[in-house]
């Protein structure tokens, strides 16, 4: 039997986590709609969006149980996955959220990457759960420039892949207090959120699926979480 | 009456506005405590709406400065929250005698409509 000590997603903080977080999509559904009583007009696309960006995360959170179910990484299938595919396919998932949150999306995918190893579905699923809690955290930091950049980028250590902004919270310190206070405090990321931040959690356990994890990162002198992907080494032979 | 709303959530800030607006009430908008301090220095509103959930400082520790300042000592507060009132069962002492709150309001069990008319009935009487 899967012991959920072992494997966070399974755990009851990460779900508590992800329900106080779902009240906030179902909140503004209810609320926008109200408004058309008030004789106020209703805008249906901004609550399309807040709801499949709701849908999303589920999702998220059950590709991560079954994930961690599977239990190893020999059930994962583990592909030649291109970086700046998978980021640019996350930046169109993210594009309505992020037009009605007012947070301009930018990709920094310049330069050659070559194929890394990781599960593409995973992959994206981890980045677009990680930008969805992003863009809605933004806009409460009250910063001029709301901008979240979905970059690739080299390091030592191989090809990062990550979400960036003008946001010094985003740093090893607020996501390890986090990870501390996940289940404990509804604002386990109160540096980042005012959420539960749950998309975050998400993100990171559907990256330790994949023998991956969430960790900050720095490029073009903004502030990110993102994955250190490995180079698939043997596309690069062919 | 001039609002001071601080709403970190900028998709239910903006409904709130649009509702408050269409009851011929004045709203500003801040999502940071900071932000909602500088606010009210410059706008001195008649009535907060507060949410307590916020990032960085909480909203209690916003109240804690708003209240520091003999000229708001006076001005209503709401809170509109996440935080289920059960939650501060133990402190409403703290909520209504020291930071001086009003009305406390459960976001998910406070419809538009009642939050308009717990506002309105905030609003100082003509003399």
């Amino acid at each position: 039997m899967t012991q959920a000590a072992d494997k966070p997603i399974l755990s009851q903080d990460l779900l508590l986590g992800l329900a106080e977080q779902l009240k906030l999509p179902l909140l503004q559904i209810a609320r926008r709609s109200e408004l058309a009583s008030f004789g106020q007009e209703v805008d249906n696309a901004a609550i399309q969006a807040t709801a499949d960006s709701a849908l999303r995360l589920i999702d998220s959170y059950l590709l991560g149980v079954r994930l961690a179910e599977e239990g190893s990484q020999q059930s994962l299938a583990l592909e030649p996955v291109s970086v700046s595919s998978v980021l640019y396919d996350t930046a169109h998932e993210l594009s309505s959220l992020a037009k009605f949150y007012g947070v301009h999306l930018e990709l920094s995918i310049a330069g050659k990457y070559g194929p890394v190893t990781a599960n593409k579905q995973a992959l994206q699923a981890a980045l677009t759960s990680l930008g969805m809690s992003l863009i809605e955290a933004l806009p409460a930091l009250d910063s001029k420039d709301v901008t979240l950049q979905l970059g690739a980028h080299r390091s030592r250590y191989g090809i990062v892949a990550g979400l960036y902004a003008d946001t010094p919270s985003l740093n090893a310190d607020t996501l390890r207090r986090g990870a501390e206070l996940l289940g404990k405090s509804r604002q386990p990321l109160v540096g980042i959120t005012h959420s539960s931040g749950a998309g975050i959690f998400v993100a990171d356990t559907i990256l330790q699926a994949m023998q991956l994890r969430l960790a900050p990162t720095r490029h073009n002198k903004l502030y990110g979480l993102g994955a250190v992907l490995q180079p698939n080494k043997q596309l690069q032979l062919v | 009456m001039k609002i001071l709303l601080l709403e970190p959530d900028k998709i239910l800030a903006d409904t709130y506005r649009q509702l408050l607006l269409s009851a011929d009430h004045k709203v500003i908008m801040c999502a940071t405590a900071q932000a909602a301090i500088f606010a009210a220095d410059e706008l001195s509103p008649d009535l907060v709406i507060a949410e307590l959930q916020l990032t960085s400082h909480s909203g209690i520790e916003f109240l804690y400065e708003f209240r520091s300042y003999d000229d708001w000592t006076n001005v209503p507060v709401m809170v509109l929250t996440n935080v289920p009132a059960g939650e501060f069962a133990g402190s409403w002492d703290l909520l209504r005698d020291e930071l001086g709150v009003t009305a406390y309001h459960y976001k998910p069990l406070t419809s538009l409509r009642s939050l308009l008319r717990a506002v309105n009935a905030l609003a100082p009487t003509p003399a």
